[in-house]
């Protein structure tokens, strides 16, 4: 399909799931191995710079209150720098929309008599559609920035906010700079073709009549400019033509030139991964600087115009659950940080301006079409990017709150209707046949568990999986987990009551979440035994839904439902204010992170005093005790041996520290290696869906080469995961058991 | 980045060591250290002060001065909105800058801090040099793209 494709610009409104299905096809066969070079190392470096910041955690505050506080008087401040730009000598225009920020620049270039202009990086210039307005006015525009310039020759949009041309191979750069320039000069390698790019350039900058530029910030106090780069392109297309036009959104203006200090290393920290990049600049234009006259066209003046564009940011601004993508100041930590960007990059996951999981919100926002923020669904909210984000944006809650709006745009199916009736689904919903079975996975496994074996069985019959995938949309193609006939809960109260404690340690409350009553039982069984066996008291909860796996499909109303229920049932139940420990890393996630935005303040401030990781709880209760953990937890009887290697779930990272549990296998004498990938891409129901079963393979590619490398290098290792989904794709994917962590703590009893 | 000696001869030999016998050398005038510590370098024959529009595209050697340095991030912070630094700094192959080493802070923020700094009209045009412009976007990291190829800063002791 892709080779009929001219250019990926016809994949980049996606406004239907036809199209992001072939967006995901195109992504995934032609461009994904340079995306993944180029975003992982993005990635490492950031990681790298981040940890070497000292203040790292106080700067993302920092940054954030600024942000906070500049938006919510944005009015004030647009009004003070429009005064503060015509102060400096500078021309001020405010641009409603994307047509009125074009005309202005139109007129300013037709009365300056511009017939070329050189233009730095500006997402807000493509977000306008800048440069083909110009170019109808006959004005021939360069892009200076190298993945610009490569963009342009190709006439594609961009595919990453801070590197646009992620998605070019040197390869493919040499082929289409052979094909588009027609030159015999070498260009084989990243020097030959950054000559080539710079001395047809150079002459293009001494010869221009305009410049063009975006800004990282504004100060409104005194109306400077700062503008991150590391070409000089910026520097230049600033200095050397006699007229400057800065563009960029309402979003971009702070209170003064000071709020930018925040912002210098960890603009550069959390986007290249740099301690600053080459060329950080304060402008206060129009430059004091003379003009020099590279054109040969006698003495000028300078001339400076700042535009600022709202294009639907006031509107986003004044829409309380999405507001937040505001403060993005476009680093794209969280595109380098996604597991589902790393193999696909913004031309799959993106719109044709912005990309990854903030880029959404901003397409949306920004064309004022709901529509095509459908990209969206690539977001699985396993939360990796939160943490990462310099501003804090919760970005897989944006997500979260399109996809419940996109879901009311579809007509509802006679049996999707059926559905909201007969399982009581809030009408407001609107969801899907298949949204509705994901998010009712407790449902489903609750009648799947009741008729085992028959409904296992009945899976295996012919034509029943071509049946599930065309009514539900589960990929033919995945393994599914056979119901066991007793659940968690019910082995619990059969057997285990038959068990005595010890009675010498803590009363535990164990949260039989769904996933692995149903699921798992006999790892909820083990994760007992385990506790019992270090002294604890454990009760087991009854098994309601949390709530998860209706968000994740956009069901914010059923979330919010569930997530009420067993808030009520919990505080019911452990008025005592014992732990209540989670063995499944998304249900954790959900009541320490997701439950601030569905209960109110009170009820999740105590439900999160309370709850925390059960292995982490295992590990910190023993560290405390007087005796050796190797007593109750012997190594010996793991036949196996000592040699794991361990992927810890995506969402237990964002709430909790994984190391715990690391150093605590380690003490027993295990040989951890630990995955270095941001998710397994199965992601819950994820990698279970026929539209994104590829991407969600695509993903686990990388974790399976890291587990041959270690095996490669150090012998068989045991596979071990924390999350029900890693265990099922790690499982699919290597042929071989996985175990979870309570799981092999019960085989060394 | 080399420290080098208070005195204008020392300035003179560094530079000129640096330079390894290109020329022209443009300097730009410096605005932060005393002219003083650029004599000699200036009665050096291929220095020029006063460079027309063509000896910017073609001198392969800049020399500045720099208002500060940083150190966590090795950056050098010149001023451009003075006379013609923002060009001696941007358009030859190497960019010399001269610092002095009681003008040194420890980080970026450290700037915005003080008090002149947090004054409007202080250092209105300035940039924070930390390397040689560069590019990843054609692969491998590449040094020298549309600005200098190499960055040397001599902090005076």
């Amino acid at each position: 399909m892709s080779k009929q494709m001219k250019s990926p610009r016809e994949i980049a409104a996606k406004r239907t799931k036809e199209i992001l299905r072939r967006a995901i096809h195109f992504a995934l066969e032609t461009e994904s191995s340079a995306v993944r070079h180029n975003t992982r190392t993005f990635n490492r470096s950031r990681y790298r710079a981040t940890s070497s910041l000292p203040d790292y955690d106080a700067l993302k505050d920092e940054a954030r209150r600024i942000k906070e506080a500049s938006l919510a008087n944005r009015m004030a401040l647009v009004q003070q720098l429009s005064e503060s730009v015509m102060r400096n000598g500078g021309h001020f225009f405010f641009a409603r929309d994307a047509r009125e920020a074009c005309q202005y620049v139109q007129e300013v270039c037709k009365r300056r008599q511009v017939r070329s202009m050189v233009k730095g990086k500006s997402m807000t210039s493509e977000e306008i559609h800048l440069n083909t307005a110009l170019e109808r006015d006959g004005i021939r525009v360069v892009e200076t920035d190298l993945a610009e310039f490569i963009l342009q020759a190709a006439d594609e949009q961009p595919s990453h906010i801070v590197g646009p041309a992620i998605h070019y191979s040197r390869e493919r750069i040499t082929a289409l700079f052979r094909r588009k320039f027609q030159t015999d000069l070498p260009l084989d390698t990243g020097e030959e073709l950054t000559r080539f790019a710079r001395e047809r350039l150079r002459s293009d900058f001494l010869a221009a009549d305009a410049g063009f530029t975006g800004a990282n910030l504004v100060s409104a106090e005194c109306g400077s400019l700062l503008l991150v780069e590391s070409e000089a392109n910026i520097r230049l297309s600033c200095i050397a033509p006699p007229l400057h036009i800065a563009l960029t959104g309402l979003e971009k203006i702070v209170p003064s030139r000071r709020e930018f200090a925040p912002f210098i290393e960890l603009l550069a920290a959390s986007g290249t991964g740099q301690p600053l990049s080459s060329y950080t600049s304060v402008f206060r234009p129009p430059l004091p600087v003379p003009v020099s006259d590279f054109r040969g066209a006698g003495p000028a003046t300078r001339e400076f115009h700042m535009v600022i564009v709202d294009n639907g940011r006031e509107a986003l601004a004044q829409d309380a659950r999405l507001s937040e993508a505001l403060y993005c100041i476009r680093c794209s930590a969280c595109l380098n940080s996604c597991a589902n960007f790393q193999v696909l990059g913004g031309h799959g996951f993106g719109g044709a301006t912005y990309s990854g999981g903030i880029g959404a919100t901003w397409e949306a926002a920004t064309t004022g079409e709901l529509k095509l923020a459908r990209f969206s669904d690539l977001c699985t909210g396993c939360s990796r990017c939160v943490p990462q984000c310099p501003v804090r944006i919760d970005i897989p809650g944006l997500n979260v709150e399109l996809r419940s709006r996109l879901n009311q745009l579809v007509p509802l199916s006679i049996v999707a209707r059926t559905l909201h009736l007969l399982l009581g689904v809030p009408p407001v919903e609107n969801a899907s046949t298949q949204q509705i079975f994901f998010a009712h996975y407790d449902r489903v496994a609750r009648w799947g568990t009741f008729f085992a074996p028959l409904s296992n069985f009945a899976t295996r019959i012919p034509g029943a999986r071509w049946f599930l995938e065309k009514s539900f949309g589960i990929d033919r193609r995945r393994h599914l987990a056979a119901f066991p006939k007793k659940t968690w809960v019910e082995i619990a109260a059969k057997e285990l009551t038959a068990m005595a404690d010890s009675h010498r340690g803590p009363d535990v409350l164990v949260l039989a979440d769904v996933f692995t009553n149903y699921g798992a039982p006999q790892r909820g069984v083990d994760a007992i035994r385990c506790l019992r066996a270090a002294g604890a008291r454990v009760r087991l909860t009854k098994s309601l839904p949390d709530g998860r796996a209706a968000l994740s499909q956009g069901m914010i109303e059923t979330a919010r439902i569930q997530a009420e229920t067993l808030s009520k049932y919990l505080a019911a139940e452990n008025a005592a204010g014992r732990p209540l420990l989670v063995v499944e890393p998304s249900v954790l996630a959900m009541i320490l992170r997701e439950y601030r935005k569905l209960l109110s303040a009170e009820s999740f401030a105590n439900l999160r005093s309370f709850t925390g990781d059960l292995m982490e709880f295992l590990a910190r209760h023993l560290a405390q005790q007087a005796g050796d953990p190797r007593a109750i937890f012997d190594i010996r009887k793991f036949a196996p041996g000592p040699k794991i290697f361990y992927h810890a779930h995506c969402q237990q990272r964002a709430v909790c520290d994984p190391s715990v549990t690391v150093e605590f296998l380690q003490r027993l004498g295990f040989q951890v290696t630990c995955s270095q990938v941001e998710c397994c891409g199965m992601a819950g129901s994820f990698g279970y869906k026929k539209d994104f079963y590829d991407v969600s393979q695509a993903v686990s590619e990388e974790l399976v080469e890291q587990w041959k490398a270690a095996e490669s290098a150090n012998g068989p290792h045991t596979l071990l995961a924390s999350g029900i989904s890693c265990i099922e794709q790690l499982q699919g994917a290597t042929g071989r058991v996985v175990l979870h962590p309570v799981e092999l703590l019960a085989k060394m009893l | 980045m080399e420290v080098v000696g208070r005195s204008p001869e020392a300035v003179r030999d560094a530079v000129l060591a640096r330079s390894s016998g290109k020329r022209p050398i443009l300097l730009a005038e410096p605005h932060y250290l005393s002219l003083d510590f650029f004599r000699p370098l200036l009665c050096v024959e291929g220095v020029i002060s006063r460079p027309r529009p063509d000896d910017y595209r073609t001198a392969p050697v800049g020399v500045t001065d720099a208002f500060a340095a940083v150190a966590r991030t090795g950056s050098v912070c010149v001023d451009i909105g003075a006379d013609i630094a923002g060009y001696v700094s941007l358009l030859p192959r190497l960019h010399i800058a001269v610092v002095d080493i009681h003008k040194l802070v420890f980080r970026p923020s450290d700037l915005f801090r003080l008090e002149p700094f947090a004054r409007p009209t202080y250092q209105e045009n300035f940039v924070f040099i930390s390397g040689p412009s560069a590019t990843a976007d054609m692969g491998p990291l590449v040094r020298g793209v549309h600005g200098p190829h190499e960055l040397h800063i001599l902090v005076l002791s």
